[in-house]
């Protein structure tokens, strides 16, 4: 029998691939229950992680071969756009995907790293990503490897001082090995970003003496593109502007959805919504 | 006293408000200043002393306005004519 | 002095929501009152307070260590700053932060540590905070409170509002946390509430887990075992008296808290018991030294013994363990 995604463009593919991933973002945040699940900063993710799965080189089950370009969640409640992505791409399994956020879960709110599910980095405590992944690159570096480090941080996280300290320092090293992608969807947990704490990314990363790279953060092609430009041997930063809550209309740039729980009548119209766009 | 009663005097003492400033059929949460997250608890606890009754989170959550706490209340076996 | 809201009503705000709720009641008694938070206002229930204040609740950002400087400065010209944001974070995070202006200088802040213990559930590790005590006892000039339920938080806070000592007031227990009472007894920092006194063994609980020490005692006594519960609702200064108080009038001495087994309220009654003749044995019991399984709020304590039943059953057995090896001695 031949794969129907085999007669589709790759365009198309990876189109569905994140839609079935959005989709079980909406399940396994509902079948958490009781204290609900980060919605908002995951389905604004979706096309972002898709993206740059589709160019890293990580094969599943393959989470100790040294050249592997690593992708590292910075921002980790966007654990459930992680999970779903991963399993797309083959490095989770059925069974354990459906075990996210219960209890006991090697796929909790947070995530764990866990090199076997391609889960490279223990994230939820912001601001620790990028310098992780300046020591990544550094160590490329010394062990002449040719491997990218992506690193996924949330607008909001910059807020953290240690961003900036690692900005600086990658560089100050010239580390055009990272790529750092910053899921700008105006929105943290206490409202706007533009109140909470307003910054002008492109700006600020262009000072730090990154390449800005500026997309639309649903679209692959674009962000593909962003990932796939000649390398200019400074630390790349792709901004990507996305919506929070992408994908389900009352959630939509609603910071109430940063986090929350799923009534059941709200859980079928989300899931209606999700599935009449294209059939899975 | 009367379920409808405890059960207006409950949202009064709730939302620290008197009866007579209260239109009981367009109440709803955040729907006046008093009425808000702390408030809703507040509700919650009084209704849970004048019924003696353990309300459910989902039921909590589902409290939005008067006429649905009413409905609510009748899985706790409370009876509003 | 304000009036205690309904305890029912505090309990099912949770301790978040009774903090949000107690800061509004002394800002509105103390105009020097603010807020700061890194990104948490709602989380720390003090969405009624950004309403009511807007210009005095201060959002820094997610920027913790930010967080307690800036609370620092306003602190320095007699604002008296509530810095809140989760627990881990603000003793860890910023650890020399608190060190530095807290202690160091000696600004009265009150650094908020919210979901303390297990209370973030599902947020997993990142989002518990086990070690804050043992990471934030050291350090000369802070006090250490936490409060044993939501009534007691709602008196801590009232209470640091004119308390000129720097604090790290730590909230464990999820929301729906369950009341204590202690309507005997009067809140005061410093001082441990005696709620009960018991021949066998006292249980000295702080912060969630004086639920669970009330509720173990409840069992025990059911067992036939004298059982006494004591409250250290401030960890720092310890009340070295009430401690004391317990050598010779008790048989045994067991603390009971959420968090690391290792330099929180075990570890500080096990400083002034060990320098004592004739101290009783002491049992500490906590979370173990590793970092558990993530899950619910009630999967990680059961998984730590951290329940009214687990901990009667340690007990009771410790107990019997004990008094069959004096027994084998004599």
């Amino acid at each position: 029998m031949i794969d129907a995604d085999e007669q589709l463009s790759d365009q198309q593919a990876l189109a569905r691939l994140a839609s079935r991933a959005r989709c079980s973002v909406l399940r396994l945040g509902h079948a958490a229950g009781g204290t609900g699940a980060h919605y908002g900063p995951a389905l604004s993710l979706v096309e972002v992680m898709t993206a740059i799965y589709s160019m890293a080189r990580v094969a599943p089950g393959v989470g100790t071969d040294l050249e592997r370009d690593r992708v590292i969640l910075s921002k980790g409640h966007g654990s459930l756009a992680l999970y779903t992505v991963l399993h797309e791409f083959g490095h989770i399994p059925d069974d354990v995907l459906e075990t996210a956020e219960l209890d006991g879960t090697r796929l909790p709110g947070q995530p764990i790293c866990d090199r076997e599910l391609g889960i490279e980095f223990s994230s939820g405590s912001l601001g620790m990503g990028l310098g992780y992944g300046v020591g990544l690159a550094l160590s490329a570096r010394m062990m002449q490897s040719g491997r990218r480090i992506f690193v996924v941080m949330g607008d909001g996280e910059t807020n953290e001082g240690s961003v900036w300290e690692a900005a600086m320092a990658a560089t100050h090293f010239g580390l055009g090995s990272i790529t750092a992608v910053i899921d700008v969807n105006d929105l943290q947990s206490d409202g706007a970003t533009s109140d909470i704490m307003s910054f002008d990314h492109a700006a600020g990363w262009a000072g730090f003496g990154w390449e800005v790279i500026e997309v639309d953060g649903h679209s692959i092609p674009a962000l593909q593109a962003a990932i796939a430009q000649k390398p200019s041997g400074r630390p790349r930063c792709i901004l990507a502007r996305t919506v929070k809550g992408k994908g389900i209309s009352f959630m939509e740039a609603v910071p109430e959805w940063h986090h929350g729980r799923l009534t059941e009548p709200q859980y079928a119209e989300a899931h209606d919504e999700l599935r009449g766009g294209e059939p899975r | 006293m009367t379920n409808e009663e405890a059960l207006k005097k409950a949202f009064c003492e709730g939302l620290g408000v008197n009866e007579d400033e209260i239109d009981w059929g367009t109440l709803q949460y955040r729907g006046i200043e008093q009425w808000d997250s702390v408030a809703h608890m507040q509700v919650v606890a009084e209704i849970e002393d004048a019924f003696d009754i353990m309300m459910d989170i989902d039921d909590v959550i589902a409290m939005s306005d008067f006429k649905a706490t009413k409905e609510i209340l009748q899985k706790y076996d409370v009876r509003f004519p | 002095m304000t009036n205690l809201p309904n305890p029912r009503g505090l309990s099912r705000l949770g301790p978040r929501g009774t903090f949000g709720t107690a800061l509004l009641a002394a800002a509105e008694l103390n105009p020097r009152v603010v807020g700061v938070t890194a990104d948490l206002a709602i989380t720390a229930g003090l969405e009624r307070f950004r309403v009511k204040y807007p210009e005095r609740l201060l959002n820094v950002g997610i920027a913790e260590q930010n967080l307690v400087g800036i609370a620092a400065g306003l602190a320095e010209d007699g604002w008296q700053p509530f810095a809140a944001t989760f627990a881990n974070f603000a003793a860890m995070r910023s650890n020399e932060f608190v060190r530095h202006h807290l202690g160091y200088m000696r600004q009265k802040v009150s650094v908020v540590g919210i979901g303390a213990g297990f209370a973030m559930g599902q947020f997993g590790t990142t989002h518990y905070s086990l070690e804050d005590v043992s990471a934030l006892r050291a350090i000369p000039n802070l006090t250490i409170l936490s409060p044993g339920d939501c009534t007691e938080v709602f008196q801590a806070v009232l209470a640091l509002a004119n308390d000129p000592q720097p604090c790290y007031l730590r909230l464990s227990g999820a929301p729906s946390m369950r009341p204590v009472d202690q309507s005997d007894t009067s809140f005061q920092i410093g001082r441990a509430r005696v709620l009960s006194t018991g021949s066998d063994v006292t249980i000295v609980g702080t912060g969630s887990m004086l639920s669970v020490a009330a509720g173990a005692a409840g069992i025990l006594q059911e067992r036939g075992i004298s059982v006494g519960v004591v409250n250290v609702h401030t960890i720092k200064p310890l009340d070295e008296d009430a401690i004391r108080g317990l050598i010779g009038s008790t048989g045994a001495v067991v603390t009971v808290e959420e968090h690391s087994i290792l330099g929180g309220l075990g570890a500080a009654v096990a400083e002034i018991l060990s320098a004592e003749a004739g101290s009783p044995p002491l049992r500490r019991i906590g979370v173990p030294d590793r970092f558990p399984k993530v899950g619910s709020y009630d999967f990680v304590l059961k998984q730590c013994g951290l329940t009214d039943l687990l901990v009667a059953d340690e007990v009771g057995d410790w107990i019997s363990r004990h008094r069959r090896a004096a027994a084998a001695t004599t």
